[in-house]
């Protein structure tokens, strides 16, 4: 009786194991180190971008890495936790510095990891950005601006989303303006008005002065400072004036006429909203004229006025 | 695994220099990571017990703890995220995550199982070489109660085994249609396990136990051969193990590459553990027949 159970036991184990070895393939599972991420770029700084560390556009990749595994082949990395949690890169360490408490953060195509580094997937054309910061304003910055023109070309998580432009006065010069340097970038955005999009599972860019682009809740969310949004900019609820915000979430300036602002943040759960505003048309326009790789590289957000990009969090004077 | 008088030179010892000696190659254990030095510790563990006459009880426990190695190595190969060197994608795994098992995770799970059996193999040569009574004599001069019931439990462990299965043969004696469940012998085990407390409580105090005051000191046995030679093996082993950790030899690292040193250093180091380990047990001199 015994010896019965046992080989009708045996036997259903067996038939499990070869049903899972014919579906874990399908799962997206196999034997080796699998195929490599084409084209991934590695990004290294301290101080919100302020500081690069290493900017590697032709990095090491073995097979199917994860973010973990794809910074540990590039840069000299000590991690804790079973190997799960970055503790140093390049002998600087989370922690704490001159009192304040700094850690080391990453965007994969500049959205904040949900997930940990061990367990995100690398894909093609990634954008990895290893950032140490300060943390004492917000540990949430869901989105930023510096891997532009990602996330729009190779989207998230593998999967590319339609974009949309979201303007509040379509065809204006603004808008306008945002939509050639879309397409310079190589990136397909139908035009509309504010709000016009009914799909979630989209990438907005809404372009136009504050007072008036403050409709959307997203866009609102920036009056509460970074612990809400994520942005180190502050616009007042009228729109006459942005003020700009240091590490701590202070103000070092109150810019008025002619100030742009380009951010990402994200809002309700839902995909990453990019936002082009400014005090005035001017405003916009010089944000608009702010949205390039040149400008935006290893960037939170960046604030334009007179002329020059401001990058955000601004340093204390 | 019990205590049983046998002619060797760790029986032959007294309880503090076997205990020593025992306790050194298990702190060895703990202490080095390298798999060519904790595999020469469960030789020199392994050849130790069976030049003592109990190596069948030892391999006898190594049956117990080979699943538990095995499990160890499963456990980190499914949890660790270090490595670089991937064997086998297993996609997402629930709470795990993206599990992918690397060559790195594997050894580093094998490094931690021998390290298990390593001190696995030490406590039971501990228990099979060590005469619980003098150790009971050697501790009364510190803490004679926690020595006291030490000891007791250690005993008290077989018998309790022993109820469980006379137990257990009474109840298949039952009639099948009143056959009581494993749990009902569970408890009669449990409640016989107060009564035996009781029963040693009583037998102790009978014998004066916390009737007088201090224990009177006995006599101190001078060291004999075997004595020095067995504790000359345990500060030998300390003293390597320290000299070795001191100097940077037998490392290990598999955060990420696989560095496992294999030199002549390494080899050295290995064969003086197995060597000062079993030099004391060659001699048989004095040993009682």
């Amino acid at each position: 009786m015994c010896g019965r159970s046992a080989i009708a036991a045996g036997r259903r184990a067996a038939a499990a194991l070869a049903a899972a070895a014919l579906v874990l393939p399908l799962a997206g599972c196999g034997v080796g180190p699998g195929k490599s991420a084409a084209s991934a770029q590695l990004v290294i700084t301290q101080d919100f971008g302020a500081h690069p560390l290493a900017q590697l556009t032709n990095p090491k990749v073995g097979g199917a890495d994860t973010v973990m595994r794809f910074l540990e082949r590039n840069a000299d990395v000590t991690t804790r936790y079973g190997g799960g949690y970055v503790q140093s890169i390049a002998g600087r360490s989370g922690g704490t510095r001159d009192g304040r408490p700094v850690d080391w953060f990453f965007y994969v195509n500049g959205i904040l990891a949900s997930k940990g580094a061990a367990s995100t997937r690398l894909r093609d054309g990634a954008v990895i950005w290893w950032d140490r910061h300060d943390w004492t304003a917000t540990q949430d910055v869901p989105a930023v601006v510096g891997s532009f023109p990602e996330p729009f070309i190779h989207g998230i998580a593998g999967r590319r989303l339609p974009t949309r432009l979201e303007c509040i006065a379509p065809g204006s010069a603004g808008c306008e303006a945002v939509q050639k340097h879309l397409t310079d970038a190589g990136i397909l955005a139908p035009e509309g008005g504010l709000q016009s999009s009914l799909a979630k599972e989209t990438l907005r860019v809404l372009v136009g002065p504050y007072r008036a682009l403050r409709a959307d809740g997203a866009v609102r969310q920036l009056e509460r400072g970074p612990q809400a949004s994520g942005v180190y900019a502050r616009p007042s609820r009228d729109g006459a004036a942005i003020a700009t915000l240091d590490a701590d979430g202070r103000t070092v300036r109150r810019l008025r006429a002619g100030t742009g602002l380009v951010a990402a943040t994200r809002f309700e759960g839902g995909q990453p909203v990019w936002i082009v505003t400014g005090t005035d048309e001017a405003g916009v326009a010089a944000a608009a004229s702010a949205l390039d790789e040149g400008n935006l590289k290893n960037r939170f957000a960046v604030a334009v006025s007179d002329g020059r990009a401001i990058p955000l969090p601004q340093d204390a004077p | 695994m019990t205590y049983r008088s046998v002619a060797s030179p760790l029986h032959a010892a007294r309880a503090g220099a076997g205990a020593a000696y025992c306790l050194a190659l298990g702190a060895a254990g703990l202490v080095f990571q390298h798999p060519l030095v904790l595999g020469a510790l469960a030789v020199a563990l392994l050849a130790a017990a069976a030049a003592c006459g109990v190596g069948g009880a030892l391999v006898g426990v190594l049956r117990l703890a080979v699943p538990l190695a095995l499990l160890v190595i499963v456990v980190n190969a499914l949890v660790s995220r270090n490595g670089l060197t991937v064997l086998l994608r297993l996609g997402e795994l629930g709470p795990l995550g993206q599990v992918d098992v690397t060559l790195e995770a594997l050894v580093t799970g094998a490094v931690m199982a021998l390290r298990v059996v390593v001190v696995v193999l030490a406590g039971a040569l501990f228990a099979a070489v060590v005469d619980p009574d003098a150790l009971l004599r050697l501790f009364r001069r510190v803490s004679f109660r926690s020595a006291l019931t030490a000891v007791l439990a250690t005993r008290l462990v077989s018998v309790l085994a022993r109820d469980a299965r006379r137990l257990d043969d009474a109840r298949r004696c039952r009639p099948p249609g009143a056959l009581p469940g494993r749990l009902t012998v569970l408890r009669a085990v449990t409640t016989g396990a107060l009564d035996r407390a009781v029963d040693v409580a009583a037998t102790l105090e009978v014998r004066g136990y916390g009737a007088h005051g201090p224990w009177p000191g006995s006599a101190r046995e001078p060291w004999s051969r075997h004595d020095l030679a067995i504790a000359a093996a345990a500060a030998a082993v300390v003293a390597l193990t320290v000299a070795a950790r001191l100097a940077g030899i037998a490392s290990f690292a598999a955060d990420q590459r696989l560095v496992v040193p294999a030199g002549t250093r390494e080899l050295a180091l290995a064969a003086a553990l197995v060597a000062v380990a079993l030099a004391p047990l060659a001699d048989r001199r004095g040993i009682a027949r």
